[in-house]
């Protein structure tokens, strides 16, 4: 059994790993998954002895531990050309030639033969290992890890650039070497994962996010999305160019409150509460229970019955005024628990995310064929380009979020309200939401009013803060 | 005062009872327009009153509540509705004098004190408005000439007309203009206006006549809605108590069958809810519904006749006067009833299984919802109102029985239709005790339980061809199709 126990490790002061605490048992095969830059090829090097152990303990791991990865791969054409550099023969050196790069570590040789004709090296084996294409150099490193008798194979990526025929065989090799041995491979797409894989390690950040188990398929396509989401190169799709807002005076901020009370009976939720929002200007607003976050928000959405006795100006509108609120609401974008409660509809989902264009729950209008394909570049990037026409009432709950938030977002508006997005969901999804959010702000000129209490879920680029207190507002 | 219908001709009553247009959405351009800037106050602030003026008001409208005193003085929940909610609220002294549009939304038995009280106070040229015609058509109220009279009456409770305006959508509505009181001529772009602000024209407005409104309510409300779910419930449940069925198994079947059955009309009609069924179980409740409608038809006709008659509001009205003796005894012995006292039981029952073992129960919406089709088309009323008054209200109805039996269909549903309801009940029971008599649990509690689920062809296309050509199927086919043009896709 390999076990990480709290383990940071850094890597030449260029990165770290944080707090990593996994177990590896017999008979497990694990796939490591994470966008790039997040740490799963650290991970995996850790495997192989590499890097600067910080903290926490690793045990467990066999003597006999084969690597195969692009900075492995890196090292050893390095260390070839520092030969070629070193050599103060005057006769100019060819380098090491692969055969013998291959011999350097073998311990089967029928193995290392069969393999050389099989992935077609043959011709190639008299040449300098340094002058071999990547692809070349990459199968070399393959056969050097499975022919090693390794006790622990460890693979980054090891599909990447090889060719039909070899990644088809490699594929068949390695499932019949893990009934033997354990293996960890690291990918970045989730549909290479092999048959043998039994668990799946998500890195985010330098942190070992998730551990989920292949058979549990909630779990396992929720990664798959989560992954999707963090990796996918798929943009933010592109507002209606039909649909065009009547344009807010520049200069104006969004809302502007001023002195707003809210009170039942004898009960004051705040008073006196002052507030503007200029456009583009994105806010974080916190507060205990009951200090009325929501209620807040509602004056600005129409939502609150009492918008109408306070000083509230929005896009525009002095509240009270004789505009109505669909005018309110066409300047905004709204998800919150209590919505997904009302959104208690059969549609399917493309026209939830279509609803968004009307701000109605459940769609009453017919649609353009733009609106459809915007609907549709959103579920490709949330992963569900296949499930348009599924009923919304049937998705998980972290999944009616991610549409809510996408029918939300549909029409660009210029302002975005997320009361506690994350609310009510569990690790993965929280992980989900907030990776959809980040996308959204880092693309859009939206304005995001982020209601949340939990300090973990902040989300990069909204830096301006009102907290409510519970009885009076600062 | 006289019942205003009665002192129309014969023509001209026909001519009422034959209105009604469902409107289509282009027709609603102009919006709010009609009522923008002026003043809207409402009279009342419980479940429509409120409910409209919330919508009224997010439509960019003026609304303010004109309450009685008391209400004022003593807080009451009208009063708490009003002002937790943001509104101006104030006596009729300080609105009324100045307000455009009075809308009295108070309970139907008090119009004729609250528009006596009102309209010396109304400014001249003003419109008043109603959500129901009963005080105009029955107790034949007198407005001032100079008043423009018009009806907005959303076919749903309070709740439901905000929530679904809040989603974005709005309530089927019904909208007429008292031709007696049109002094102006902008009776109907008022009524319109005012749909448009309560969101109704998204969900199908249909134009009519106070007369229409009146008669078609009255008669849908006290026989298949309300009346029929009644009769249908205590029937039902003593017959699976003489069969030996589990009283818990019987209530739950009966509470939530009524919903569960009924919501197959909202997307077929009774052609869909009897597809539901095996062919043999269609078969059999084909037979038993034409049964009960033979039964049945004097009663339905005894019904529409003295509402026609004005014999129905007059003995209502009586019991008004006499402090509501009847209705008050009528509502405790409902409560006394077994069904009503015998809780739903925790069984799981599939929604198939509501209809394999409640064959009777869907017989009875059948006859019920085909005899008042045919009673008030019969009587002159048009079959767009006739069905709206029938099948259309029928699953909004079955809902309540849902939620807490007959109490909260009986608490939901107005005075009006709780009186009617109760005169329904009490002849429907004894008049199917014969019919019961024969009834066994096969068709009510257990299911057919065949071992050969085969039918003779030729019946079976009968009983189809019987289904379908019925005339509330044709008329549902084409509303459906505009509803669902404009209804939620689903
Ligand atoms: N309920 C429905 O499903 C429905 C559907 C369509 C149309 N309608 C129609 O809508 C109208 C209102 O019905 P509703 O169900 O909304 O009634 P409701 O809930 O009983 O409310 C009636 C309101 O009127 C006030 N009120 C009662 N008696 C009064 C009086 N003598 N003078 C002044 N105010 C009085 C009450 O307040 P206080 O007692 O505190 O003064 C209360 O706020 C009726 O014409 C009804 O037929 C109802
Ligand atoms: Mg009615």
């Amino acid at each position: 059994m390999i076990c990480l126990d709290a383990l940071s490790v850094d890597f030449d002061g260029r990165f770290q790993l944080h707090d990593v605490s996994w177990t590896i048992q017999p008979g497990e095969h694990w796939l490591i998954a994470g966008a790039n830059g997040s740490g799963k090829s650290a991970l995996a090097a850790v495997l192989a002895g590499d890097g600067q152990g910080l903290s926490g303990t690793l045990s467990g791991l066999p003597d006999r531990v084969a690597l195969v990865s692009y900075e492995r791969q890196a090292e050893l054409i390095e260390a070839e050309r520092r030969k070629d550099d070193a050599d103060i023969l005057d006769v100019i050196s060819e380098g090491t030639p692969a055969a013998e790069i291959i011999d350097a570590v073998c311990q089967d040789h029928d193995l290392a033969q069969t393999l050389i004709d099989t992935l077609g090296l043959r011709p190639l084996m008299g040449r300098a290992f340094r002058k071999l294409s990547t692809g070349e150099t990459r199968k070399v490193m393959l056969i050097r890890a499975l022919t090693s008798r390794p006790e622990l194979v460890v693979l980054d990526e090891p599909f990447d650039g090889l060719d039909h025929d070899s990644l088809m065989w490699l594929q068949g090799h390695l499932s019949v070497l893990a009934e033997t041995v354990p293996m960890v491979i690291v990918l970045n797409r989730f549909d290479e994962c092999p048959e043998f894989i039994t668990h799946i390690a998500y890195v985010d950040d330098g942190h070992l996010l998730h551990q989920v188990k292949r058979d549990d398929e909630r779990a396992f396509a929720e990664l798959y999305q989560l992954l999707h989401l963090k990796t996918s190169e798929l943009e933010v799709p592109r507002a209606d160019p039909a649909d065009r807002l009547p344009a807010l005076n520049s200069g104006d901020p969004l809302v502007r409150i001023t002195g707003a009370t809210i009170r039942y009976d004898e009960n004051t939720v705040f008073e006196n509460l002052d507030w503007t929002i200029e456009a583009n200007q994105s806010w974080q607003v916190s507060g205990p229970n009951g200090s009325g976050k929501t209620c807040l928000l509602s004056l600005i959405t129409g939502d609150h019955p009492q918008c109408y006795v306070n000083d509230i100006r929005v896009f525009g509108f002095q509240r009270g005024t004789g505009e109505s609120i669909w005018q309110i609401k066409q300047y905004i974008g709204y998800v919150s628990t209590a919505l997904q409660w009302e959104y208690r509809v059969g549609t399917g989902l493309r026209n939830v995310i279509i609803s968004g264009f009307f701000d109605s729950i459940g769609l009453y209008t017919k649609s353009t064929e733009t609106q459809r394909a915007i609907a549709d570049d959103w579920l490709a990037l949330l992963g569900m380009a296949e499930r348009a026409d599924e009923p919304f009432n049937s998705l998980s709950y972290g999944d009616q979020r991610l549409v809510l938030i996408a029918r939300a977002m549909v029409k660009h508006p210029p302002l975005l309200i997320l009361d506690e997005p994350c609310l009510g969901l569990d690790e993965m999804n929280r992980h989900l939401v907030l990776a959809l959010i980040e996308r959204i702000c880092a693309s859009s000129e939206t304005a995001v009013l982020y209601v949340n209490h939990r300090s973990e879920d902040r989300i990069p680029g909204i830096d301006n803060h009102l907290t409510l207190s519970g009885d009076t507002a600062s | 005062m006289a019942n205003y219908f009665n002192t129309l001709s014969l023509r001209e009553q026909l001519a009422e009872l034959g209105k009604c247009r469902f409107m289509h959405l282009d027709e609603f351009t102009e919006g709010v327009d009609a009522l923008r800037g002026k003043k809207m106050v409402v009279i009342g602030c419980g479940a429509q009153g409120l409910n409209q003026g919330l919508n009224l008001r997010d439509s960019g409208l003026d609304v303010s509540y004109a309450l009685r005193a008391e209400a004022i003085e003593q807080k009451r929940q009208s009063w708490k509705n009003a002002t937790e909610n943001g509104f101006t609220v104030g006596t009729y002294d300080e609105l009324l004098p100045t307000a455009d549009v009075v809308l009295n939304l108070t309970p139907d038995k008090q119009h004729t004190s609250v528009v006596n009280a009102i309209m010396p106070l109304m400014k001249h040229g003003a419109c008043l408005s109603y959500s129901h015609g009963f005080n105009i058509v029955e107790e034949g109220m007198q407005v001032r000439d100079d008043i423009t009279v018009i009806m907005v009456a959303p076919k749903c409770p309070g709740s439901e007309v905000r929530a679904e305006y809040v989603r974005g959508f709005g309530v089927p509505t019904l909208i007429a203009v008292h031709e007696d009181n049109d002094p102006n001529g902008e009776g109907l772009a008022l009524a319109k206006a005012y749909a448009v602000g309560t969101g109704g024209h998204k969900a199908g407005v249909l134009m009519s006549s106070f007369i229409a409104e009146v008669k078609s309510d009255l008669m849908g409300e006290q026989t298949i809605l309300c009346g029929m779910l009644q009769t249908g419930s205590l029937l039902c449940f003593d017959k699976m108590m003489e069969e030996g069925i589990d009283p818990g198994y019987a209530s739950k079947l009966i509470q939530y069958g009524w919903e569960t059955t009924t919501e197959a009309l909202k997307y077929g009609g009774v052609t869909n809810m009897m597809d539901r069924l095996s062919n043999p179980a269609k078969i059999r409740a084909f037979d038993l519904a034409e049964e009960m409608k033979d039964i049945m038809r004097p009663l339905y006709w005894k019904h529409q006749d003295d509402i026609m008659t004005g014999t129905f509001s007059q003995t209502m009205m009586a019991d008004w006067a006499n402090d509501d003796v009847e209705l008050l005894g009528w509502r405790a012995d409902t409560a006394e009833t077994p069904f009503e006292k015998t809780p739903a039981g925790d069984m799981e029952i599939s929604e198939q299984e509501y209809f394999d073992n409640g064959i009777l129960m869907v017989a009875m919406v059948k006859a019920g919802v085909e005899l008042a089709f045919e009673t008030m088309t019969s009587a002159g009323i048009i079959a767009d109102s006739a069905y709206y008054e029938s099948l259309h209200e029928t699953p909004l109805i079955a809902n309540t029985v849902a939620r807490k039996k007959l109490y909260e269909m009986n608490a939901t549903i107005s005075d009006t239709a709780e009186y009617g309801c109760y005169l329904y009940n009490h002849a429907c029971v004894p008049l199917l005790g014969d019919f019961m008599k024969d009834i066994t649990s096969d068709v009510i509690g257990k299911g057919l339980e065949l071992d050969d689920n085969g039918v003779d062809n030729a019946r079976l296309i009968e009983v189809n061809a019987a289904i379908r050509s019925h005339p509330v199927e044709q008329i549902g086919g084409v509303l459906r199709g505009y509803m669902a043009d404009m209804k939620r896709i689903i």
